[in-house]
């Protein structure tokens, strides 16, 4: 527990909302300035129409600060102002590029809040949640399955993770992977003792019971069969990663990470070997200058924008950002590359960095071991999605469509995104009630 | 033991994140110059094309060219062309799909603020960005120009008129000409189709026939030949008058305009452009290699220096076959086994070809005392506060001639006006010196090129201007000639000039 120490006094400037509010603040002004500079710039996509929304949007953030106060009033302080800054840049990015998208982003970022509020109010306590944990499983694999269906499931660029909601489309594969983490921390809480325990030796290895192992692989199989018939590269190597993740938190077992980047380095062969696209992306990945004007044009693109950025950017509102294909969404970190330079695409990871940090010393504060997982799987999905998407668009990995949390255009990523920072939260505030009962609660037992 | 992995955990992404750093540092700083150089990188090109280009204006700042933004394109700003065809050849188009021509290629840098003494200036050159665009001052006169547009009347040809003592393109005009604004559309198909129309007109109008183009000079060219010879060995000399001349080997004799009998002194000559003295000249008293080298010190031969693209070199024979012996097969004599072609390419004919801006850098030449000056049709280049930032100098490119011939060849040409081929350019209060050319294109073709090259200025100074107009031969006008055609036309340009009209 050395490596993070918690809050100190919790009362007046040191107190955790207080700390909160003026990070907040910091975030805001933040993000207004960065308002400013478009609106400033010579050439600019911002138009007025968008500053009501852009007021939206710093309200919504200021507002989340006292319904924080209200319902997790000893929560960690920095995540909130984290993800506001992430959110305020994301969205003047947004409003630079589409002014039409940007109006939606505050709808979703109005609606993301609300769900953050909802979760606060109707989860007093995220241990329950660990009793209901194969309801959870069902509703993440329905959920998974929703795109499928006929009539509501819809395709978009060649990935069939839509669904039709008449006046808008969601991702239900965003909320699945919440839900399926909250199923993958209860079954491995009660079962991590027998998954540890080996029962056999086999070549050397020590193998515990496979029938422990069953349901969590079958979810794994459906989650992934599902996934890839949705041709959803990115969400596939998300859940596969989340998975592994999970399994060695529970265990602290290196095996089964050697066991899960075996089995994914089979997968990938075999998916190269069976899909066109993803050889198409692999290819894109190698050498995209090669055919810069087809298969690589996007990588390329995205390469062309930061060189263009430099150190300190072409200035918000100055660069050429628009010519990357799904700018908005999958690219946008280019984007705040070209026009924010360097210093700001560092900013930008830095960013996600405190929140990754912040969300592991939820973790290990925590005392309920399920909480602790949900709180380290979350955190580590969300940390694991950004350097997937980003190391895609600066050609670390091939390129997988997945958004980066909270600063990309996308309703269902960015309403998921605020149940993930609202689920963070309660677990941190429950936590710090559990200290100031004398730690002495039941739940250190154990749940089993 | 769940703390322990949580920790572990966090180190794996802290890598990962370190990796993602130094990945973004090498692209955005150590490899950006690469890849902003990369020939697949458009980057350039569109930024281009989404801020604002600086203007074009003449000298007496008429729009040529400029920038409006518009909203409903692909790019931000669309270029506009207020005078369409009228400054096509000069100030060019500058399309997303096309590329760009005239001065929009030249001074492309400067236009789009990549200049280095534009980026030194304003706050966007620290942080990398292009710098502010810069105006780009033509130095031609937009009521010259629109005059020699008027006076072409749509007959193919150029009018070509200079500032002898700098260089500077006063204007110059091309019929075929195009319309620039077809070509700029943002409409990528449709700027294309029109290219590909343009490209299989008649008249190839997107070639600047001014200085991309090279025809016959006809006898505009006899003011070379007589620069050559007052410039060598054998100076100034008189011709007997013959009506026909036969050239040592030569099987066909050359005659003058309508049979008449001429010679004389070079002004005489030149007055009554007399084929069959200026032939006997080249031939038995200049030589090749004289008249060569005085071509060649007027431009010809090398593509004439110019800010714009496409200038064509103009044409004279380096080489007229070896030099005859005596019939022992003792002594050398003054006959080449070329000497017919020596002969005729005295008059501007047989392999003798110069574009409209050559013949107008003779007279030029002529008139600024001997020097050559390079053409140019920028003046120069300013800020949008109209501090100048660029100036372009006046350079000497070739000494064509001794001071001493320029101004006896000056004597001869204004002979031309007061009593010779070039008559009409007789300007009341107005120092002109002319002289005209009228090339046959050949025995089987009907039709002439109609030149006339020249000067003028005040009485008692250098003179001011010089200029040459080319009316292309034209079968169905079989009565072109210098005198009837183009000398009309450049009478009023002369006039025009001088603020007579």
């Amino acid at each position: 527990m050395a490596l993070f120490t918690p809050v100190g006094p919790e009362d007046g400037l040191h107190h955790p909302r207080t700390v909160e509010m003026g990070l907040l603040v910091g975030a805001g002004l933040l993000t207004a300035g960065a308002f400013g500079l478009a609106a400033l710039a010579n050439r600019s996509d911002t138009p007025p129409a968008v500053l009501p929304f852009l007021g939206l949007v710093l309200l919504l953030l200021g507002t989340a600060h006292f319904m924080v106060r209200r319902l997790a009033p000893s929560a960690e302080p920095t995540l909130l102002p984290v993800v506001g800054f992430l959110n305020g840049l994301g969205y003047v990015m947004i409003a630079r590029l589409d002014e039409d998208f940007a109006a939606r982003q505050s709808v979703w970022t109005l609606v993301g809040l609300v769900a953050f509020t909802a979760t606060l109010i109707v989860v007093p306590s995220i241990r329950r949640l660990a009793d209901f944990r194969y309801l959870l499983a069902l509703g993440g694999l329905i959920l998974l399955l929703l795109p499928l269906l006929p009539y509501i499931g819809v395709e978009i660029r060649g990935a069939r993770i839509w669904v039709n909601m008449r006046f808008f489309t969601i991702q239900p594969g965003e909320f699945a992977k919440v839900v399926l983490t909250l199923f993958l921390a209860g079954y491995l809480v009660d079962k991590r003792e027998l998954l540890t325990v080996s029962t056999r030796r086999f070549a050397g290895i020590n193998i515990p019971d496979l029938r422990h192992f069953a349901p969590l692989a079958l979810a794994l199989a459906i989650a992934i069969l599902v996934m890839v018939a949705e041709r959803d590269l990115g969400s596939s190597l998300l859940f596969f990663t989340l998975f592994v993740v999970m399994m060695y938190l529970a265990t602290s077992r290196v095996a089964y990470v050697i066991g899960g980047l075996v089995s994914f380095i089979a997968g990938s062969v075999l998916s190269y070997q069976m899909f066109s696209h993803v050889q198409r992306r692999v290819t894109a990945w190698l050498d995209p200058f090669s055919d810069a004007n087809d298969s690589g044009f996007q990588v390329a693109e995205a390469s062309f924008a930061m060189a263009d950025g430099g150190l300190v950017g072409t200035g918000l509102g100055e660069g050429t950002p628009g010519v990357i294909p799904a700018v908005t969404t999958d690219m946008i970190f280019a984007a705040i590359g070209e026009e924010f330079g360097l210093l700001g695409a560092a900013g930008v990871l830095v960013a996600f960095l405190l929140f990754v940090g912040a969300g592991f010393r939820v973790a290990l504060d925590a005392v309920d071991p399920f909480e602790k997982l949900v709180a380290g799987g979350l955190t580590a999905l969300l940390g694991f999605q950004v350097f997937v998407i980003v190391g895609g668009v600066v050609r670390i990995l091939p390129l997988t469509g997945v958004t980066l949390p909270f600063v990309s255009y996308g309703g269902s990523s960015l309403v998921a995104n605020y149940v993930i920072l609202a689920i963070l939260i309660r677990i941190s505030d429950s936590a710090a009630k559990d200290r100031s009962h004398g730690g002495a609660d039941k739940t250190l037992l154990g749940t089993s | 033991m769940i703390d322990k992995s949580l920790r572990r955990l966090l180190m794996v992404l802290v890598v990962c994140f370190s990796v993602l750093l130094v990945q973004i540092s090498r692209i955005q700083v150590l490899d950006a110059e690469d890849l902003r150089n990369n020939p697949e990188n458009g980057r350039s090109i569109l930024r281009d094309f989404n801020q604002r280009r600086g203007p074009i204006l003449t000298i007496d700042g008429t729009i040529v060219a400029d920038s409006t933004e518009v909203f409903d394109s692909a790019f931000t700003y669309q270029r506009q062309y207020p005078e369409a065809e009228l400054y096509a050849h000069t100030a060019g188009y500058y399309s997303f799909n096309l590329g760009a021509s005239g001065v929009e290629k030249t001074y492309n840098d400067w236009l789009s603020g990549r200049s280095a003494a534009l980026r030194l200036s304003g706050l966007n050159s620290f942080l990398g960005g292009a710098g502010e665009p810069g105006t780009v001052v033509l130095s031609i006169d937009h009521r010259l120009q629109e005059a020699a547009q008027e006076l072409l009347a749509g007959r193919e040809g150029s009018v070509v008129l200079l500032q002898p003592s700098t260089g500077a393109v006063l204007a110059m005009y091309s019929e075929n000409t195009f319309d620039p604004r077809l070509l700029a559309n943002h409409d990528g198909a449709a700027a294309v189709a029109a290219s590909a129309e343009l490209n299989d007109a008649p008249g190839n109008p997107r070639r600047p026939a001014a200085f991309s183009d090279n025809f016959f000079p006809g006898s505009s060219f006899k003011v070379v030949t007589a620069a050559a010879l007052l410039d060598g060995d054998v100076g100034a000399i008189d011709v007997p008058p013959s009506a026909e001349y036969f050239a040592p080997l030569a099987s066909r004799p050359i005659g003058n305009s309508g049979g008449t009998l001429c010679g004389g002194s070079i002004d005489d000559m030149i007055a009554s452009s007399c084929n069959t003295g200026f032939a006997r000249l080249a031939a038995e008293f200049i030589g090749p290699e004289q008249m060569s080298d005085t071509a060649e010190g007027f431009g010809f031969n090398d593509p004439l220096p110019f800010d714009l693209a496409g200038s064509v070199a103009a044409v004279y024979p380096t080489d007229f076959g070896d030099r005859l012996r005596d019939p022992e097969g003792e002594n050398l004599v003054g006959v080449y086994a070329d000497s017919p072609v020596l002969a005729q390419s005295a008059l501007g004919q047989n392999n003798v070809s110069a574009s409209p801006l050559q013949m107008a850098v003779v007279a030029a030449a002529v008139a600024n005392g001997g020097e050559a000056m390079s053409p140019h049709v920028v003046h120069e280049v300013r800020k949008a506060d109209g501090s100048v930032v660029h100036t372009v100098e006046s350079d000497v490119f070739s000494t064509a001639t001794s001071p001493e011939t320029a101004l006896a060849l000056q004597l001869a040409m204004r002979g031309a006006v007061l009593d010779g081929t070039a008559r009409g350019l007789a300007i009341d209060g107005i120092d002109v010196g002319a002289k005209t050319g009228t090339a046959q294109l050949g025995e089987d073709e009907a039709g002439s090129h109609a030149w006339v090259i020249g000067f003028a200025g005040d009485p008692g100074f250098p003179p001011e201007i010089a200029f040459a107009v080319h009316v292309k031969a034209n079968p169905e006008v079989p009565d072109q000639s210098g005198s009837r055609t183009a000398v009309p036309i450049a009478r009023e340009l002369v006039a025009q000039y001088f603020g007579l009209t």
